[in-house]
């Protein structure tokens, strides 16, 4: 999975690089972000800008990383999604349970 | 579907004419001129093989091969060594890395695609062998997360089909629970992942969802917002499924009244047609994923139905799309095409032909339930 990181402050920005957000990818994916969590890390940005479609075992990894966050009281904020994607967080509901932003400006304003 | 190979050398001039011999003979190829290069396609994109130059400036084919083999995603990705150093001591060293065989470069194009078409054959028949032999073990052991038939009502007629992703079990699973002649319920579940991880769970929560179901009923308990948030309490509480989740449609039919009920848990809207009607309704369920959080808050609702009209439970793989090569996942393009069956008075039949048609490319496995209020 390419995957770009960028220190922001105390904030991690994590950065999609694949445009397919997949099964062959979440396994992966999710080792890099609990390594994140598991190092400390408790404010986190995960930006899709790159990616144009998701599937359900993306979005299982998704849900894993913020279930495991939310006890630890860390914070994740979604940004960039494309319609399609944010269409898919609403039509299942994940946008209530997710903290979905348009852009990095907007999620860091939620930050501070 | 195009199988895809990896081809890997520093020589740009006999990766191209690989290049071309394979593509033109139907393969899909990837290039790299180094190992590093082959690392980074190989994290965005599994080959169905990989064809490997022995000698390479930095990381040499060897160090490549023993990189993949301590990677669980890449070391079963079946591997060749291509050579134009015919000695044997490379030859075996490469046999002995797993690789299942190497070419020489100088051996003639036809004989090379023939050698990667047998290798890529007896992989599948391989695989389709074990998956056979799984398969058979399941139904001995009646595991089934799609039921065999649906039960026969008075006022209602139910239809269902799935389909598998790429003929491999999946995560979408059915079930129906008729409790007496008045009461049947209807169940439409989708483990979040595909093929075997999810196949697995999602017999768990069938086991969860029927226990749920019968002791609610035990207690003539018919609330479906109860059923839920009783289901949900215990699959949050089961370490074994703290990192899985399911969406789930359950619908209750009255046979007696005629009438259906409805709760969802981070599922796809139950759609509806209605004679009359220019689109296709909706009937969204409030709930989120089964086992997210302890709170589920589920509510019920009814979803008023006369006699001719359907409604349809549908999952996640039902909306996704390959289109030029694009993935996409479109509601209203499904909802459009559906209704326009409907409208034109397609039979079930051909809806489903039409709608599970090999030529539409299927990204996920996916399942439709069709009940018919008569």
């Amino acid at each position: 999975m390419n995957v770009t990181r960028q220190n922001i402050d105390d904030l991690v920005l994590l950065t999609i690089v694949d445009k397919d957000a997949n099964l062959s990818k979440s396994e992966n994916f999710k080792e890099i972000v609990f390594k994140e969590i598991e190092s400390g890390t408790r404010k986190l940005i995960i930006s899709f800008e790159h990616v144009e479609y998701l599937d359900s075992s993306f979005l299982g990894a998704l849900v894993s990383i913020l279930k495991s966050l939310v006890p630890k009281k860390g914070k994740l904020i979604l940004i960039e999604l494309n319609n399609d994607i944010t269409n898919l967080f609403e039509l299942t509901r994940l946008d209530k349970i997710f903290d979905l932003r348009n852009s990095l400006e907007t999620a860091l304003e939620e930050f501070k | 579907m195009n199988r895809i190979i990896l081809l890997v050398d520093d020589d740009i001039f006999q990766l191209r004419l690989f290049e071309k011999l394979l593509t033109s003979n139907g393969y899909h190829c990837k290039i790299a001129l180094s190992v590093d290069e082959a690392e980074t396609i190989l994290q965005s994109e599994i080959p169905d093989l990989i064809v490997s130059d022995f000698e390479m400036p930095g990381k040499d084919g060897f160090e490549f091969r023993r990189r993949l083999l301590k990677e669980d995603a890449f070391k079963n990705i079946p591997f060749l060594f291509l050579t134009s150093i015919n000695d044997k001591d490379n030859v075996q060293q490469g046999l002995d890395l797993k690789a299942i065989d190497y070419i020489a470069k100088n051996t003639p194009p036809s004989h090379i695609l023939s050698k990667i078409d047998n290798l890529l054959q007896a992989v599948r028949e391989h695989y389709e062998r074990s998956l056979s032999e799984v398969k058979g073990i399941a139904e001995r052991l009646n595991l089934r997360n799609i039921p065999l038939k649906a039960p026969t009502l008075n006022k209602f007629k139910i239809e269902y089909f799935n389909q598998t992703f790429q003929n491999q079990p999946g995560g979408d699973f059915i079930d129906f629970i008729k409790i007496n002649d008045r009461y049947t319920f209807i169940i439409l579940g989708d483990v979040m992942g595909k093929k075997w991880g999810a196949w697995f769970f999602s017999f768990s929560f069938i086991s969860y969802i029927r226990s749920a179901i019968r002791l609610c009923v035990f207690d003539e308990n018919y609330s479906l917002s109860e059923i839920l948030n009783k289901l949900n309490r215990v699959i949050f509480v089961d370490e074994l499924l703290s990192d899985i989740f399911s969406t789930l449609s359950i619908v209750l039919l009255d046979d007696e009244l005629g009438t259906i009920k409805y709760a969802g848990a981070g599922d796809l809207p139950v759609l509806k047609f209605e004679a009359g009607e220019s689109e296709l309704k909706y009937y969204r369920s409030d709930g989120i994923l089964l086992g997210f959080s302890d709170k589920g808050d589920y509510t019920e609702m009814d979803i008023p139905i006369n006699s001719g009209e359907e409604i349809y439970m549908i999952s996640d793989g039902m909306i996704d799309f390959e289109i030029n090569g694009e993935k996409k996942s479109n509601i209203n393009l499904f909802k459009e095409k559906l209704f326009n069956f409907k409208n034109t008075k397609e039979t079930v039949q051909n809806i489903k032909n039409r709608l599970f048609d090999k030529h539409i490319s299927q990204v996920d496995d996916c399942s439709i339930i069709i009940i018919n209020k008569l």
